[in-house]
């Protein structure tokens, strides 16, 4: 009995020494490998997702974008829109001094905000915003023209991630930030072109201090060559696994796989001014030919989720549809009444590597659409060459269908509604490239951006999506989910869906 | 006979890089962007002169040693090329030393013992180094040296250790051809009438090869290797992918994808004239291994 009691006891220890060996341990230098160099390390300046990753280790914004897709206190510590929508009064953090020992205050972020003007993404904030006030030490305000709710969730973007003003200062005219010099967790350390990015922890950071000595973001391009350094243990986590190796990585001891909702959804659009597609039901039929649960199951191994609206669930502003079936039967009642003639020749552009999958989708695409009577001939471009062939306006567009991806990095319908279907946005202009146009689906995405309730915008998203479902404005594809992968001794990485990952409070294990 | 081939291949870039299909400015401002963007990135880019008026400038830049800035990055094309360059150097030398010293010694040995087990195992083992994709042999290598037997690192930069696969990878086509070419050379050479004097004076068969025969089949071997040169440096754009090496081959692919005019246009500039310097080198040598040849 007493013996019993003994191990009992020990069992009892036992289970509390594991928790306290996952107390976080200080230290080590953690290797994370992506694919891509960042292009730079200006907020101005970036426009890809490796480039964000890096900086927001390094400057941060005024708010910021949780994992779980929330909107949070950063270097502000609150916010407020005034009555009529038309100020956006900021209160800012006190006691954050900059890495080269600047403090933090209203001035620096109306230096940076105003620099943010001539930057490429700056028709994110301007011109709705007219100006940036210092309303004392601590307090900004931002002055709009016009309501913008989406305001708040572009201020988490690392567009306007927060630099030194004196470095912006001791730039030289036409100069970019090389080694930004932010409030963040980690300070920047060097950048060799090519082959990595290396942080280092920042022991007067002003919130919860990083764990970990230093970060190095290891630029390795070769999808394989990422997964044999993660295996032979040369670095701890990997961006961007191929679906198809998912399986077999989360089969290796050491290793596991996370999966990571992306915002970015995959489409195929019509050529909407353009016979057939501008009957209602030649587009639905192809809705209803297409298997999509088939491709992302088969195709993406699991690594996606069938559209079930032009956004994905996360979005603010998202509101469900039933996807359309796949049902080839239908699609041929409907093709025939459009009459549309068995074997209908048209031509399918799509980019390859861009995307997962991305060929072996439209070669899916392209046999389903065969089944229903239509020969999709598929035309593979190369990506600089694909962007400049969807810039062209409406009279010079060739395509009848074209196979694109969106990311509404801003986390707002907004973002993922108004440029790629209000009549405004049309290509060469914007980013409606199928030239999508239906005045009810205008006056209410121009509605949901000047009203200010959460609600009520929420309300008109959902107008707008089922319209847009009705209307089958795409053919609705899926999301993607990002597959990383890193190994069982590191600790408290945040994978984020904006295809980060996030060293802030990561620890290895001894 | 430098300066007019390096002209012409400026042009030559320079109109190429400006008939693919795609826009820098485009490209640049990514899937996002408006017409607005990308019509301030083209004028900031001074893509909207006309091409006579771009290539004039490039040219006079050129002549003041100032190849422009990068559409991508901003940074000067010097910087951004010669940054990327001893990587790539590192790279195509270590190569070319592995192609040469093992191409020749297995080409040797084989003319020597021709239709030998040796003679057959190492010519089919050439033919396949020949054929196989260079990114499927790094992997194969980099499973089985890093992953299976875990002795040398499977990529990156750094050691001598991580120049061990990559340099192997690259070699292992050109150390093939080299062989191969160096087998039938010495056959060749063996069966003239002064090797064959050679023997009857009673020389060593060691001597006879190494001296009398191997000395006479060096010339076009010498120009072999002078022109699997350009092949390693080419070759070095899937190596240092494969490799996650961070060499020029690398940013071509990415100034490629970007249409980064600039950087590509200097990139191939500087390759070429390493390339022209090679051949000069290889001018050179014929030289020293045959006296007979004279530049007066």
């Amino acid at each position: 009995m007493a013996s019993r009691r003994i191990l009992l006891v020990w069992a009892l220890v036992g289970v509390a020494v594991g928790v306290l060996g996952q107390t976080p341990r200080v230290g080590g230098e953690l290797v994370i490998a992506f694919g891509t160099d960042p292009e730079s390390l200006d907020p101005n300046k970036i426009t890809s997702a490796p480039a964000g990753m890096v900086l927001t280790h390094i400057a941060e914004t005024l708010l910021t974008m949780t994992e779980d897709l929330e909107i949070a206190p950063l270097l502000a510590e609150s916010w407020e829109f005034s009555e009529d929508g038309l100020a956006l009064t900021l209160y800012l953090r006190k006691g954050v001094i900059f890495h080269d020992g600047t403090p933090f205050d209203a001035e620096a972020v109306k230096v940076n905000l105003d620099r943010f003007r001539k930057a490429t993404y700056a028709f994110l904030l301007y011109p709705r915003v007219q100006s940036v006030e210092v309303l004392d030490k601590y307090t900004v305000r931002l002055q709009l023209d016009k309501p913008f709710a989406p305001l708040v969730s572009h201020l988490t973007h690392n567009f306007v991630a927060i630099v030194s003003p004196k470095q912006i200062a001791e730039l030289a005219e036409g100069q970019e930030i090389m080694a930004p010099v932010g409030t963040g967790p980690f300070k920047f350390d060097k950048w060799i072109r090519g082959e990595f990015v290396r942080i280092v922890r920042n022991d007067n950071y002003w919130g919860e201090k990083p764990y970990v000595d230093s970060v190095v973001f290891k630029v390795v391009p070769s999808d394989a060559t990422r997964l044999v350094l993660l295996e032979t243990g040369q670095v701890h986590a990997i961006m961007r696994v191929p679906p198809l190796d998912a399986p077999r990585v989360a089969a290796t001891p050491g290793l596991e796989v996370v999966k990571v909702p992306s915002v970015r959804t995959i489409y195929i659009a019509f050529n909407y001014q353009r016979a057939p597609w501008t009957d209602i039901r030649v587009r639905q039929a192809l809705n209803y030919a297409v298997d999509k649960e088939a491709i992302v199951k088969e195709i993406l191994g699991g690594a996606g989720g069938v559209s079930t609206a032009p956004i994905m669930p996360l979005i603010f502003g998202y509101s469900a549809q039933n996807p359309y079936p796949y049902d080839p039967e239908k699609a041929r009642k409907l093709l025939d009444e459009a009459g549309i003639p068995r074997g209908f020749k048209c031509t399918l552009y799509h980019p390859t590597g861009r995307y997962m999958m991305d060929a072996a989708i439209a070669e899916a695409v392209q046999a389903y659409l065969r089944e229903v009577g239509i020969e999709a001939e598929l035309i593979t471009m190369e990506w600089a060459a694909y962007l400049a062939f969807l810039r062209k306006p409406v009279e010079e567009a060739t395509f009848d269908m074209f196979m694109l991806g969106w990311g509404c990095v801003t986390l707002d319908a907004d973002y993922g509604l108004f440029p790629l279907f209000h009549t405004s946005e049309w290509a060469p202009r914007g980013s409606n490239r199928s030239f999508y146009s239906n005045p009810k689906v205008d006056a209410l995405l121009e509605e949901a951006r000047v009203t200010t309730d959460p609600e009520a915008r929420k309300a008109l998203y959902a107008e707008v999506i089922s319209i847009l479902w009705e209307d089958a404005g795409w053919l609705f594809l899926h999301y993607e989910v990002q597959i990383n992968a890193q190994s069982t001794k590191v600790k408290g990485l945040i994978h984020h869906p904006r295809e980060y990952i996030l060293a802030h409070r990561a620890w290895l294990q001894g | 006979m430098a300066i007019p081939t390096l002209l012409g291949v400026s042009l030559l870039v320079f109109s190429i890089v400006r008939m693919l299909p795609g826009d820098p400015a485009v490209a640049m401002a990514g899937v996002h962007a408006t017409q607005e963007v990308i019509e301030r990135t083209r004028k900031e880019l001074g893509l909207d002169q006309p091409f006579l008026q771009q290539y004039f400038r490039f040219l006079s830049g050129l002549l003041r040693g100032d190849l422009g800035k990068s559409i991508r990055t901003g940074r000067s094309v010097w910087t951004e090329v010669l940054e990327r360059f001893p990587p790539t150097l590192e790279l195509s030398l270590a190569s070319l030393i592995l192609a040469t010293l093992g191409g020749v010694l297995i080409g040797v040995i084989s003319a020597a013992k021709p239709y030998s087990f040796f003679d057959y195992t190492s010519m089919l083992a050439a033919l396949l180094a020949l054929s196989a994709p260079v990114f499927w042999l790094g992997l194969m290598l980099m499973l089985l040296f890093s992953v299976r037997l875990g002795w040398l690192p499977a990529a990156g930069r750094g050691s001598f250790a991580h120049l061990v696969l990559p340099s192997l990878t690259l070699a292992a086509s050109s150390l093939a051809l080299i062989a191969r070419f160096t087998r039938s050379t010495m056959l060749e050479v063996l069966r003239q009438e002064y090797v064959t004097t050679a023997r009857s004076k009673g020389l060593g068969e060691r001597r006879v090869i190494l001296l009398h025969a191997l000395r006479n089949a060096l010339i076009p071997i010498i120009t072999v290797i002078g022109l699997r040169f350009g092949a390693l440096l080419s070759g070095a754009v899937l190596t240092e992918t494969v490799f996650a090496w961070p060499g020029v081959g690398r940013l071509v692919v990415d100034s490629v994808s970007a249409r980064d005019y600039p950087v590509i246009q200097g990139a191939v500039l500087v390759i070429a004239f390493s390339f022209v310097l090679i051949n000069l080198v290889v001018d050179l040598l014929y030289g020293v291994v045959n006296p007979r040849i004279r530049y007066d």
